[in-house]
């Protein structure tokens, strides 16, 4: 490998759908480095390519609209650049938006004169026969343009070029700024004064930017110069600088500020920018005349959802089928390949089965990102937030909390993973914590089992039906609650961009959706590989030996056993050996917990049978119907085993009261521990993670306690 | 008028934007500015939210904060 001296530090900023990540993915190729920033869950990447004597390293920051420390992301971008950790900031700007994507250009500039744009998207300018004057822009602006289309990979050695020309300082382009209109410049010149009194605070940040983020009454900044000396003259001064320049504009500075550098915006463009265009129309207006027709807008926007969701369901089920074969022969192999004893048994019933169930959602993951960042990079999704959104502002939410939702449906893991498209905390929070509700793939044999044992097959369709309403009426409710409560007030408002309609390319699709699958199966699988052991340990563990040996002597006289044929035999070897597996439940930690916990699931109908059924439940939801196979020694009970059935039927201690209390209960518990680790993940708070435990807890518990006393009351 | 009385297809200008905090940063960031024009073009299904085009994008935003924007129309 070769030895290189310098390394640059490349930000690429910009705006969202600027095109920002696919250049990113066109210059640095596959050499990504993926991760979150510290302490939110907005994500990071870093990419590194050699070129000529360099290394250079590009850190994609979160795309913004403008730097004023709103959203996480705003702060991430303002903070890298303003503490100068980038010797280079590449922002990219959208070419054929030219005049939208400059307002942060000149933020940017303001922060940190070091910039090259990127101007995207020129193949489409060239064919949109829009001209720019680029020697006039980049003397208005002060920096380098470099036009480029990182969908055609036109442009990028000249960017990297222009990079390094800028971190060696051959900048041909004499820096220009934005001017302000008289006042504000006379008290920005007055506040630079003051502030480059203190030289050390003044080289570590813009002073003239400095200045004018106190006067946009930038809490952040403020925070930075109360640590300077300068500060005691500032804090003195500043008050009645920004008082008089209030009575003077009549309008808050802030917005005086925005509004002088939008005007400068549009000054460039206007002297810059030929768009000979017209007022045509584009592909984008025919396309959302039925997209977001007002008689079709539903419509179609619940067709696509149906077909992502059927695309995600239904092709997932064939490989996660494979992979859950693939995992059954490795148990097989390691059965025989390992000695029989505790080893196996950890290998084969923890490692092997807890990891293949983690592995097992891959396709399904896999396929509904591909999905979602489909719909999100050809421009639909913001659009299908529009057409929704009224519904969801109802109950508190925002319209981008439709997909996660609907995504909860099938599996929690990938729904919790979506509501990273909403950006603002309380509204994300609240919606991870209703998705537990809406009942997933994996609570559907639960349901068919009850529903199948005690209730006329001619009912039984309606009662499922109910059961999904029922989910999604808790889901409502709570999110209600949640908004007027503790995420009060902490709303995004909507003011959405729609971006034109853009066909993808394969290649970041592909990309972004295997960084999203790689990530789930590293972070997630690491702690289920370590629950799956516990909670083995907890279903076999402490082991009866006194009673083990006497049921293998038990099994050891039915072998001899002469009288019956080999084939009854087999079988009442194996009701021995369920009865044994039975009786070691029962004595298992698991079994111990169900007979502690059975004072607490008392009151809604269940003795600790079912107390242990829903401790191992919380392992997966499936396992509560085998548990129950286990637990009544009926050996492996599938999904459709008539015998369970039957059996719950002829058991006196069940009744249909009981079965609804049971539904209730395992459709809003906590829902497996797959889904509980990515919730933490993307939560990424501990006490956000106990207070979501605590909560579907309680609600399955209260709810389930009702549904059982009314039935009762009932049937 | 407020930018929500305002019918599709009709144009206008922006006079005033009358918010505080992060819905009017929000606003202002976007472009939401006085003296700006842009054209109504379509209500979301359900009446809300509306979609605007202005200075060569389209913008969504709710009817709550559609509101806070001061217009005149400006014919077309």
């Amino acid at each position: 490998m070769k030895k290189h001296e310098k390394i640059i530090v490349v930000a690429l900023a910009g705006n969202p759908n600027s095109g920002k990540t696919s250049l990113f993915n066109s210059i640095a190729g596959t050499h990504l480095k993926v991760g979150n920033w510290p302490g939110v869950t907005v994500e990071k990447y870093e990419g590194f390519v050699d070129y000529r004597d360099y290394k250079i390293k590009l850190v994609d920051l979160p795309g913004t609209y403008s730097i004023n420390a709103y959203s996480p992301e705003e702060v991430i971008t303002r903070d890298y650049i303003a503490e100068k950790r980038a010797d280079v900031i590449l922002n990219v700007v959208d070419g054929t938006n030219l005049e939208r994507n400059l307002y942060l250009t000149t933020q940017l500039l303001e922060l940190n004169p070091k910039i090259v744009i990127a101007l995207n998207m020129y193949d489409e300018i060239e064919k949109l026969n829009i001209k720019i004057d680029f020697r006039m822009l980049q003397k208005l602006l002060g920096c380098h343009i470099v036009p480029v289309s990182a969908v055609k990979k036109t442009g990028i050695n000249e960017i990297l070029d222009h990079v390094i020309r800028t971190y060696e300082n051959k900048i041909i382009i004499p820096s220009n700024k934005i001017s302000y209109s008289e006042e504000i410049e006379k008290a920005i010149s007055e506040l630079q004064r003051l502030i480059e009194t203190d030289i050390v605070f003044s080289e570590k940040f813009n002073s003239r930017w400095t200045a004018v983020k106190m006067l946009e009454n930038d809490l952040l900044v403020y925070s930075y110069a109360k640590q300077s000396p300068a500060w005691i003259r500032l804090e003195k001064r500043l008050p009645e600088v920004m008082n008089a320049l209030e009575n003077k504009l009549k309008v808050s500075i802030k917005q005086y500020i925005s509004e002088d550098r939008h005007a400068f915006v549009r000054g460039a463009y206007k002297e810059t920018v030929k768009d000979t265009g017209g007022e045509k129309k584009t592909i984008t207006d025919y396309i959302d005349s039925v997209l977001l027709n007002r008689a079709l807008g539903l419509p179609v926007f619940l067709l696509i959802m149906w077909l992502i969701f059927q695309f995600t369901f239904k092709f997932g089920e064939l490989p996660m089928e494979w992979i859950q074969n693939f995992f059954a022969f490795l148990g097989t192999k390691a059965n025989i390949l390992l000695p029989e004893g505790i080893l196996r048994s950890v290998v084969v019933n923890g490692i092997i089965s807890g990891v293949g169930g983690v592995v097992g959602f891959l396709p399904n993951i896999l396929l509904l990102f591909l999905g979602l960042s489909f719909l999100e990079s050809t421009g639909y999704m913001a659009r299908a937030a529009f057409v929704v959104d009224r519904v969801f502002h109802k109950i508190g939410l925002h319209g981008k909390s439709f997909i996660p939702m609907v995504t909860g449906f099938g599996c929690s893991v990938p729904a919790f993973m979506a509501c990273r498209t909403l950006k603002n905390r309380g509204d994300r929070l609240s919606t991870m914590m209703v998705i537990p509700f809406m009942s997933c793939g994996a609570k559907l044999p639960v349901h068919v089992l009850l529903i199948g044992a005690f209730f006329p097959a001619s009912a039984a369709g309606n009662i499922l039906f109910a059961v999904y309403l029922f989910g999604i009426l808790a889901a409502v409710l709570s999110a209600k609650l949640f908004k007027s409560t503790i995420f009060k007030g902490d709303s995004e408002p909507f003011v959405m961009e729609l971006p034109v309609y853009r066909m993808p390319t394969l290649r970041s699709t592909l990309t972004q959706t295997w960084i999203k699958a790689w990530m789930y199966l590293k972070k997630a699988g690491t702690i289920i590989l370590s629950v799956s052991v516990i909670v083995w340990i907890f279903c076999n563990y402490p082991v009866n030996e006194k009673m083990n040996q006497e049921y293998e002597a038990k099994i050891e006289v039915k072998k001899q056993d002469k009288v019956i044929t080999a084939e009854a035999k087999n079988e009442e070897v194996l009701v021995i050996e369920n009865e044994l597996a039975a009786k070691q439940l029962e004595y298992s930690f698991a079994g111990r917990t169900g007979k502690l916990i059975e004072p607490l699931i008392r009151p809604l109908g269940f003795d600790w049978r079912l107390g242990v059924a829903l401790t191992a439940g919380l392992a997966a939801k499936e396992v509560v119907v085998a548990t129950m196979g286990t637990i009544y020694a009926l050996g492996d009970a599938g999904e459709e085993s008539s015998g369970l059935t039957e059996r719950l039927r002829r058991d006196p201690v069940y009744n249909p009261a009981i079965a609804l209390s049971l539904i209730v209960f395992v459709l809003l518990y906590v829902p497996c521990l797959s889904a509980t680790a990515v919730f933490h993940k993307e939560a990424g708070e501990f006490k956000i993670t106990m207070f979501y435990l605590f909560y579907t807890m309680t609600a399955a518990w209260l709810l389930a306690f009702a549904v059982y006393r009314i039935s009762r009351l009932l049937i | 008028m407020k930018m929500t009385e305002l019918k599709p297809g009709e144009k206008a200008v922006i006079t005033a934007v009358n918010a505080q905090g992060e819905i009017a940063q929000r606003l202002v960031d976007m472009g939401l500015v006085k003296g700006t024009t842009f054209k109504v073009l379509r209500k979301a299904p359900l009446g809300d939210p509306i979609e605007i085009q202005m200075r060569g994008f389209l913008l969504a935003l709710r009817l709550k904060e559609a509101e806070c924007v001061g217009v005149e129309r400006s014919g077309g």
